[in-house]
């Protein structure tokens, strides 16, 4: 570090900062060789790429920042949202085809519409599609509700393949295919709920966040970064819900019929 | 066959005009791969009717009932109720007439009160001139009927021995005073004084309300005891013969 003044504003990190950053990787090496875990190899993996992949984020963002075009911006959230759409589906134990689309259109329209509503009506950005404020907002959206999105499938295909008798004896009593799916759907989005209600109980008192955090160590004021944590908190909480919510609607839409039959052939393990 | 009476209470209609509540017209089933289970079954059921559906095991008998019920699609052929399709009644107001009831019990893990109840929450059970509530002083007597004592009524349904969860699953259908119960081995986990008793309940449905069934069971004596007609399914899906 360059030197420890108390100063506001960013303090810039130069390469040898980051050097000895590195050292500090080394020290869980060493802990890995001592006791034998055999993590090395796996650790100094992660450690490369998370600078190459933080440093190509990094390069991007200078360039999307530079050129600062609305259109580049809506093609690398939607990129990011693919990606995230992956990451949604990839983890859940079972699957159905289409599976992936459904999570994109999930992720998209609850990303889109909780992060430009903070942009738009609390933050007032000028113009609406400036990346800086937009891409990091998307991001941390992202990030959390595909979690919840994704222990929301696993539960809800869980509750509909090893649950199929009870949602069929649901059926033969007369309910209607959403009468059917009400309980496995309300407990599926429970489920995906919890992680953000969880963070929100403790945030502040077990840790800081990471965006509250990089604002504190670049100088700004604490009252202000917890406003704009508390906002981003709200943010993903109403991201998540919402996500969990329309990807059970697009599955039971998808996994009933018209007959209001339950058509648990479609579900098929991950594999 | 024994005289029956139309019934005139609950929801379910008078059967049509030529008597019959429920015909299947040469009905076709395959399983999930395509292959054939059953093919030109045709059957009638008039109201008060039992129908045993015999045949070897995996020839195709619960599949028929699950198909019968709607919640498989038939690969040829159709059901009718008192005239009509299940599109034409629409598929929950058909299930809600025709009450499949799985041979191994389905409950929820709940209580034996919320479990007779789940019907009534349904909307086609709420709405309509069949609007129907829940019966507690209804749903105690079926049970003494059937040899379950009332205080399990708040017992943790799926705490109860398998064959007093069948008989609660039995009497969650008769609750919706269906116009036809479908039974998939209705009594095959029961000693014999609670089949005595589930097979004279449902006589005295058919013979009171005009209540008609389709009753799976291997049992012969059963079947020639309890059931007026005799569907016979052979193993590669031929039907032989319903027997008067």
């Amino acid at each position: 570090m360059d030197n420890g003044e108390a100063v506001r504003g960013a303090i810039e990190l130069s390469w040898v900062d980051m050097t000895i950053a590195a050292a500090l990787v080394l020290v869980a090496g060493g802990v890995s060789i001592a006791l034998r875990l055999g993590l090395e190899r796996r650790l100094a993996v992660a450690s490369v790429r998370t600078v190459v992949q933080l440093l190509l984020v990094g390069f991007i963002l200078r360039q999307v920042f530079d050129i600062d075009s609305a259109w580049l911006l809506l093609g690398l959230l939607v990129a990011m949202t693919v990606v995230a759409s992956f990451a949604a589906v990839g983890r859940s134990t079972r699957t159905f085809r289409g599976v992936t689309a459904q999570a994109f259109i999930t992720l998209l329209l609850t990303g889109l519409v909780t992060t430009f509503t903070v942009t738009g009506a609390i933050i007032g950005i000028e113009p609406w599609y400036r990346p800086q404020y937009v891409i990091p907002l998307l991001g941390m959206v992202l990030g959390n509700s595909l979690t919840g999105i994704s222990l929301s499938l696993d539960h809800l295909l869980e509750r509909l393949s090893a649950g199929q008798r009870v949602v069929e004896m649901e059926l033969s009593h007369g309910a209607t295919r959403w009468e059917a799916a009400r309980a496995p759907l309300a407990e599926a989005v429970r489920r995906g709920m919890i992680p953000v209600i969880n963070s929100m109980m403790v945030v502040g008192i077990v840790a800081l966040p990471g965006m509250m955090t990089g604002q504190i160590l670049e100088g700004a004021d604490p009252m202000k970064a917890v406003m704009y944590q508390i906002v981003v908190m709200f943010m993903i909480a109403a991201a998540t819900a919402l996500g969990c919510m329309l990807i059970g609607l697009l599955a039971c839409r998808h996994l009933f019929n018209s007959r209001h039959q339950l058509r648990a052939e479609l579900i098929r393990p991950r594999g | 066959m024994m005289d029956v009476a139309h019934r005139t209470d609950g929801a379910p209609a008078a059967p049509a005009r030529d008597g019959v509540l429920l015909r299947g017209e040469d009905l076709c089933v395959a399983l999930d791969d395509g292959q054939m289970l059953l093919r030109g079954v045709h059957f009638t059921l008039k109201a008060g009717q039992r129908m045993a559906v015999a045949g070897p095991s995996g020839c195709g008998k619960t599949m028929l009932l699950r198909s019968v019920a709607g919640l498989i699609d038939l690969v040829g052929g159709r059901v009718m109720l008192k005239g009509r399709s299940a599109a034409e009644v629409g598929w929950p107001a058909f299930r809600r007439q025709v009450v499949l009831v799985d041979q191994r019990p389905v409950l929820l893990d709940a209580t034996v009160r919320a479990n007779l109840e789940l019907p009534f929450r349904y909307r086609v059970t709420q709405m309509g001139v069949g609007a129907q509530r829940f019966d507690e002083a209804e749903a105690v007597a079926l049970l003494e009927r059937l040899h379950v004592e009332p205080h399990r009524l708040d017992q943790a349904a799926p705490s109860l021995s398998v064959g007093q969860q069948q008989r609660i699953c039995l009497v969650r259908a008769m609750l919706l005073r269906p116009a036809v119960l479908l039974l998939d081995e209705p009594t095959s986990a029961l000693d014999e004084p609670s089949r005595d008793a589930v097979e004279a309940l449902v006589a005295e449905r058919s013979q009171r309300h005009g209540m008609a069934a389709l009753i799976v069971t291997h049992d012969s004596a059963q079947a020639e005891r309890w059931c007026h007609t005799r569907l016979v399914l052979e193993p590669l899906g031929q039907e032989l013969a319903a027997d008067g």
